[in-house]
Parts: structure tokens; sequence; C-alpha cells
């Protein structure tokens, strides 16, 4: 049994009444696919191809139209948010934005724990002083607020906050688009490392194609709101099969060999 | 012919009371026709660079240099009205963020077609030369790639998603034929089909029309598919430069060895999910420079002498600064 499965998820706004003309909102689906354990699935595509609005399906943050989300065989529904919110965890595009600056890190990483666990105040600290160390921060960065962090070390307490439920799934949007290069192979490194200690699985959705062949294991193809092709990344990579693989991918592949 | 001429460049910023260096003894050389690449990571100054050739840096700012000129002419003696037709006609600046960059009170239109210089607009009415201006602006639209021309001039800046203004930016830079472009991480957030377009735009003006190219980014994939000539910048100081290349396949300094190891798309040998090689630590923010060479407490090769600032040195044209260069031994031999 695989751990999330997807089965012919659809998103489709419903259309205001007093919308007259042609139907130009965005569809998504149905897409449909299974992540294992300790697996990384990439998404790439174009721009406003679905990717980050599948993102947020996935984790909860938009309610699908129609399908259902499976984890380890049970249906994920949005009246049990607990259980999915503290196994299916987002990385958000930029981490920057996406933390509140009136926090400090600690408070931010308590927020989800008082939430979720029934945790004592002594076992709250401790967990967080766990994973501050698990994503490479110090037990001090618990009373830093996000202007007095570098992107680097933003990008780790936006891991943090991800990582400190135990999630089974980390979904992350872009979570390299917004960093310098060495501190991105770092954030890479660390993703690496944390994936063998811990066996998560990750669905993550990138521009940058050398990173996704690096990082995944399989690679999904958006087009339209639909899947154009699913294979292993390093298949897809040599023998892209969709029109829209082929297009993304001989055009990495251009920039490669003008060298 | 040497275009743009910048040497020693230091920028001194007050911060607290205390001067900060920003840029410090940053060079640059610009030649007609070739495209150069400035390689940094973000706080590294590059945008600094751009602005101060553009002159766009608040006047409490001390700019100095040893040389900075522009045909010979000095730039920084050089009055306002001189410097803005410069500017205007010779120098076009691709500034970073689009958002910021273009004015969100009126339409692409009236920003496009205001920003055409008057010698290229045919027609002696108003009307002809109205509908002239229009056309120049929809064959420019068009060059860069955005089909549906009529949707974007038609609105504001803010309505319309990012690698759209990102392109109307390289248009409205384009507009008035420069000689030079400044493109100040042009391919920020695109997607790899787009930016191959826009690569191969500024490589065919490049070759067209002798178009010389300052190209800033840190997207090493972009640089190696269109840049002759690189050099990277770390924390306000160049610390190499050269043929792209000899700099790729030899780098001098480690620094520059770590951004070409960032790529993984760079190393065809490296094993899907191994580890990458990354520098420790992080950029030190402008507050807490390090003396002497700066990327010293990052550095794995950093000894005793890296706190006094490394001279720049040079063998065939691959310059760079470092007191233990990689790939060269004692005498300095590759």
């Amino acid at each position: 049994m695989s751990l999330l499965s997807i089965e012919q998820l659809c998103y489709q706004p419903k259309r205001p009444w007093y919308k007259l003309g042609a139907d130009d909102t965005f569809h998504l689906g149905p897409v449909s696919f299974s992540l294992e354990k300790g697996e990384t699935i990439s998404i790439i595509g174009e721009n406003s191809c679905g990717k980050s609005l599948l993102a947020k399906l996935i984790v909860g943050a938009e309610t699908p139209t129609s399908g259902r989300i499976l984890l380890n065989g049970q249906p994920l529904e949005n009246n049990h948010k607990k259980q999915r919110a503290s196994n299916v965890r987002m990385v958000f595009r930029h981490s920057a934005h996406a933390l509140n600056p009136s926090l400090s890190i600690g408070q931010m990483l308590e927020e989800p724990l008082l939430l979720n666990t029934a945790l004592s105040a002594q076992g709250r600290s401790e967990k967080i002083f766990k994973t501050l160390k698990l994503v490479g921060l110090m037990a001090d960065h618990f009373y830093f607020y996000k202007h007095m962090l570098s992107d680097g070390q933003q990008q780790r307490v936006a891991l943090a906050r991800a990582l400190i439920l135990d999630p089974q799934v980390i979904v992350a949007d872009e979570p390299f688009a917004a960093l310098d290069p060495s501190v991105r192979s770092q954030t890479v490194n660390l993703l690496l490392k944390l994936q063998k200690e811990l066996g998560l699985a990750f669905i993550f959705i990138s521009h940058n194609l050398g990173i996704v062949r690096h990082m995944s294991d399989r690679t999904i193809v958006m087009h339209d709101g639909q899947i154009a092709e699913m294979n292993l990344t390093q298949t897809l990579f040599l023998d892209p099969q969709h029109n829209a693989s082929k297009q993304l991918i001989h055009a990495h592949n251009a920039l490669l060999s003008l060298q | 012919m040497i275009l743009l001429d910048i040497k020693n460049l230091t920028l001194e910023i007050e911060s607290n009371g205390v001067l900060v260096k920003a840029l410090d003894k940053a060079s640059l050389t610009l030649e007609e026709g070739e495209i150069r690449s400035l390689v940094g990571e973000s706080g590294s100054g590059k945008s600094l660079i751009v602005k101060a050739i553009s002159g766009a840096l608040p006047p409490r700012w001390i700019v100095t240099a040893d040389r900075m000129t522009w045909r010979g002419q000095n730039l920084l003696t050089m009055n306002r009205a001189e410097r803005r037709k410069i500017m205007r006609r010779d120098i076009a600046v691709v500034f970073q963020d689009p958002m910021a960059a273009l004015d969100p009170s009126s339409t692409l239109k009236e920003q496009l077609t205001e920003s055409i210089p008057e010698e290229f607009v045919e027609g002696r009415w108003f009307w002809q030369k109205r509908r002239s201006r229009l056309d120049i602006a929809r064959s420019l639209l068009h060059k860069v790639g955005i089909k549906d021309t009529q949707y974007c001039m038609d609105h504001y800046a803010h309505e319309l998603p990012l690698d759209i203004c990102q392109k109307f930016m390289i248009a409205m830079a384009l507009v008035s034929q420069p000689t030079v472009l400044i493109a100040d991480d042009p391919t920020r957030g695109m997607e790899t089909n787009t930016k191959r377009q826009i690569l191969s735009l500024f490589k065919n003006l490049n070759k067209t029309r002798n178009l010389s190219i300052l190209f800033v980014s840190h997207d090493l994939v972009a640089i190696s598919s269109m840049a002759d000539k690189i050099t990277v910048l770390y924390c306000g100081q160049t610390v190499e430069d050269g043929p792209f290349q000899s700099v790729r396949k030899k780098p001098f300094h480690p620094y520059t060895k770590a951004l070409m190891d960032s790529a993984p798309s760079f190393s065809p040998d490296l094993q899907p999910k191994s580890a990458l090689i990354a520098l420790g630590g992080t950029i030190p923010t402008l507050q807490h420079l390090p003396i002497g060479c700066r990327l010293g407490p990052r550095c794995p090769r950093a000894q005793k002498k890296c706190v006094e600032t490394p001279v720049s040195r040079k063998i065939n044209q691959h310059t760079y600064r470092c007191h233990f260069p990689m790939h060269l031994d004692d005498k300095g031999i590759i």
C-alpha cells in the first residue's frame, strides 16, 4: 500500500451566476498518482499549469471539487484537520513571506504543537529545541525574530515548522527559488539527509531542472491542469514522451549544451 | 574597444555612524560586442554595481573609483545632463524587480510608447506618429515573446503575471536600440522554456546588432549558455575574472569553485541524491564584514595570511584575488 495516493482529484472553481460568456476559469485534473515512503516526487511544468494549486489541494489549503486523497489507505477529509495537518505539511514558496514577522521563531514553532498535540510546556520546548537542531539551527534561535535571520536560515525555520509535527509527507512549493547557490546546496543536502534519517516523502515543485534531476525519484510533468507525463526521473530526462515535457527538457538541455 | 571600464570601484555606506564598504575595489570591463556575466549571491553588491553605473544611487553614498569611464569619458565627473544622455541612448538597464520598477499608475502601453526615442517615429502628423509608435511597441513586444500584445499593453503592471512584466521590462530596455544592455537578473523565476527564449533573444541581438551585454545573475546554467567572460563577486569584492571556459574548468578562487559545484547540471558524473559540495555558513551581513579576504571565515583553504586583503594577480586574461589559489603551484604555474 502506498503512503499517499491521490485518486481522480479535480478542482473546478464554481462560476458565479452573474458571469456570462465563455468559461475561462482554470480547471485542474483529474489527477491521480501515488507516493511511497521515502520517495521524492517533483512536479515540473510551465507557469500557471496548476502546480501550486495541486500542492495546495494535497495539503488541504484548497478543497477539491471531487476525488480523494488517501494517506495510508485512510481518506484525508477536511473535517479531520488535525490528522491532516500533522501528517502532510507544506513549505511555502517564499519562506521570507510565509513567516510571521511579529512572532519569535520559538513562538512560531510552538503554535502547531499547541494546536495539534497534548504535550506539556516542557515537552513542547524540548521538541522545539530538537527540531531546531535537526535543521541545523542553534537553540538560541528560539528567541530570534524573522528579520534577524538570513535567507538560508529562514528557509531552515520554514522547514523546521514543517517537520515539527513528525509528518510523513512534506509538500514544498519552490523551496529553492529564493536561495543563493551556496545556501541552496546546503538546503539540498539538508533535505537529502532528513529524508535518509526520517524516511520522509517529499513532493516538491521546482523550475530548476538541474536540482529536480538530482533530487527526485519520479517526476511529474504538468500541462494545462493535467498530468502530461509521469515517469522515473532519469528515464524522463533521457526520453521524454509528451510534447510539454519534450519542450521543457529540450530547453534545459539546449541551455546546457550551448556552453 | 573598451566601452565600460571600472577599476577599484569602492562604495561606502554610512551605517550607525560607521562607514561600511559595500563594494570594496570592484573592477569590471566591458568590451564592444561581448557578453559578460556578473555573478554573485544576493547582498554581494551586484545590483550596487549596476546602480553605480546607471547613477541611480542615493547621493549620500560615497562612490570612489580609480577609473569609471564610458568610451573614455569619466562618468563620475560628468554633469547630469550628459550622463542622462548616455543612459538614455547608449546604456539600457533592466532592473531587478519589474513590479517595483514599472510605473503602477499608467498602463504598459503608455510607458512603452513614451520611451520610444523621437528619431524612430515616422510620420508628420500626430495620428501618424501615434500609429508608428504603436507599431514599434507591438513589434518589440513580439520580439521578446509576448503573444497577446494588445492585452498586455492595455493593462497595468500589477494586473499581469510576473514573467510578462519581466519580458516587458526587457522590451522597454531594448526600445532605444542601446549599445550596452545591463540586465539585472532578467531570468529570475522564469520557467526553462521562457528562459531559453529570452537568452536566445539576447544572443541574437549580440550577434546581429553587436550589442554588448552585462548579464547580472546567479543562474549558472543561464550564464554558461551565453557568457564569454565572467566576473565573480563575493561580498563586494571581485574575486575572479576571466574567460568563462577557463574560469569554469580551472577556477583559482575557492569561492568560484563552490559556485560552480552548486549547479548539479555542471557535473554529469554526480550520483543522483548524493550530497552536493557546499561551503558552510552564510553570507555575512554588511555590519559584520570580516577583514581581509571576505570569504575567509567560510573558506576551506583559509590560513593566517587571509586577514590581509589579497591584491589582484593576473595570468593570461584570468584575474584572481586570493593568497592561496587552487590549480596553481607555488611558482604560479597552472
